[in-house]
């Protein structure tokens, strides 16, 4: 039974990748080799960003410079995990390089597609996640979110993502970028298996030395708990500005069937993602001076520039956004003090066209690249749980809400995740290529 | 030293030359990170508000 699931997602990945280009390597050798361990995934194919650790290959992280790393000993912990709860791994998935990225974009493999349109991009940087799950070559992918990583994507192909708690699960075997705000997480075509996989993966790791040492909390149990009881509200002012219409109308959506009349305003998101965006050009610029100094006509140029620019930072900026995070932090969770789960969008547009280079938030023509990230940034930037439901305002291509609560309590944002899929106002269609 | 030939030198000390045909790029994207160093260096924090280096919340 379980070959059968593989040998069916390699199917489709022989079919569908040549056009949305998800895929970088397809391990189909070593998937049709395991035999899958009993357990609560088992049999069920999923494949990995290309900057998660597999066995036999070099980590490439979306990178040209690291195709020529030595290949790696170990499998990332998170894979170790899916597998030993019975999945089976299939590939790598393409990225932006070195996951400075939301747009799926990459200069060294070509750009992930996005399967509803392959015209439009996939999102990024975990670009080929977003793909791999719309496009049905996997029901089941993992991503990083360093400031919406895994968000914009799940937003742009329309597909369940989660975004845990900071510190939750172990990042030991994956490439990083800004060690302050790295996160790993699953995308999926359900919720159901969006929390298998999350329970599958937790678990302290002594090879992650950022990660909490909190102990496991298993939500697939209580995923049918519904929302009933809960305090919820949209966020207003910063997330209700900006956002094209049909952003505003997925958050209202969701808010109709969660039956979510309160609004609250965000403390200080804007100075947030500010916050975030400094911390992330310095600390992204200091990982890969050495790579800066050598070769830096081999990066993608768009991300060589954006480090480079990095590295002129002064320190006092970066020291003043730090303790800036630790004061927006103590006002998110004050505000989750009499709130339960809050509701915003998770891009401002839906999916752009491939190579587009602005966008207009709130009247102003601005750089694309660094914007797609405007709602996701002031979360992770203090580590909050967040799922990201896909949701179809219109008879065009889906867009994102993002659920959001206090640190810890994923159980609560999948809760909801899967109440608006029961009820489906959530869902993932299937693209067409 | 006007702010362009700042962000030259700054880079340099980290022993980067920044090749001419990417210079404007680069200065577009430090612009953008000022800019939003600014935002963050105008709230007023007190001198005992706490650094976040390792975050756990």
């Amino acid at each position: 039974m379980s070959g059968s699931q593989v040998d069916a997602a390699l199917a489709v990945i022989a079919a569908q990748n040549p056009v949305i280009n998800a895929f970088t390597d397809v391990l189909a050798d070593r998937a049709r080799g395991i035999v899958p361990t009993p357990g609560p995934l088992a049999g069920v194919p999923f494949a990995v960003k290309n900057l998660f650790d597999i066995v036999g290959l070099p980590t490439r992280a979306g990178s040209l410079m690291n195709r020529t790393h030595p290949p790696a000993a170990q499998d990332a912990t998170l894979i170790e995990r899916l597998e030993g709860a019975g999945a089976v791994l299939v590939g790598a998935l393409n990225m932006g390089e070195y996951a400075y990225d939301f747009t799926g974009e990459n200069a060294h493999d070509g750009p992930s597609r996005n399967p509803h349109d392959p015209t439009r991009m996939a999102g990024g940087s975990s670009g080929g996640s977003g793909a791999a799950v719309a496009a049905g070559m996997v029901p089941l992918a993992l991503g990083s979110d360093t400031n919406g990583s895994i968000r914009v994507p799940a937003s742009f192909c329309g597909v369940f993502g989660l975004k845990p708690t900071y510190g939750r699960l172990s990042r030991a075997g994956t490439f990083p970028f800004v060690s302050s705000f790295d996160h790993l997480g699953p995308l999926a075509r359900s919720t159901s298996l969006l929390a298998l996989a999350y329970d599958a993966m937790q678990g302290p790791d002594p090879r992650d030395p950022a990660q909490s040492r909190r102990p496991k909390e298993p939500v697939s149990a209580r995923l049918d708990l519904g929302v009933a009881g809960l305090r919820m509200a949209v966020a207003g002012g910063y997330f209700a500005r900006g956002g094209a219409p049909e952003a505003n109308a997925a958050t209202r959506m969701v808010a109709d069937a969660l039956d979510v009349t309160a609004e609250i305003e965000w403390p200080e998101a804007a100075r947030a993602r500010a916050a975030a965006y400094v911390i992330t050009a310095s600390e992204g610029a200091a990982l890969h001076l050495d790579r800066l100094r050598a070769t830096p006509e081999l990066f993608d140029p768009d991300t060589r520039d954006r480090l480079i620019a990095g590295l002129a930072i002064p320190a006092a900026w970066v020291s003043r956004a730090q303790r800036f995070r630790r004061w927006y932090y103590d006002r998110v969770c004050a505000l989750f003090e009499n709130v339960d789960l809050v509701l915003a969008p998770a891009t401002p547009i839906r999916a752009p066209l491939l190579g587009q280079k602005t966008l207009e938030l709130d009247g102003v023509t601005v750089p694309l690249r660094p914007s797609l990230g405007v709602y996701t940034q002031p979360l992770s930037f203090v580590g909050l749980p967040v799922a990201v439901v896909p949701v179809w305002p219109d008879g065009g291509l889906p867009i994102g809400v993002q659920l959001i609560a206090a640190p810890w309590r994923e159980d609560l944002v999948l809760r909801a995740a899967a109440r608006l899929e029961a009820l489906g106002v959530a869902r993932v269609d299937r693209g067409r290529s | 030293m006007t702010p362009d030939d700042a962000v030259s030198a700054a880079v340099a000390l980290s022993g980067v030359t920044i090749d001419p045909a990417w210079h404007s790029s680069v200065l577009t994207n430090f612009n953008a990170i000022a800019a939003a160093a600014n935002l963050v260096l105008a709230f007023p924090l007190e001198d005992m508000a706490e650094y976040a280096p390792v975050f756990s919340p």
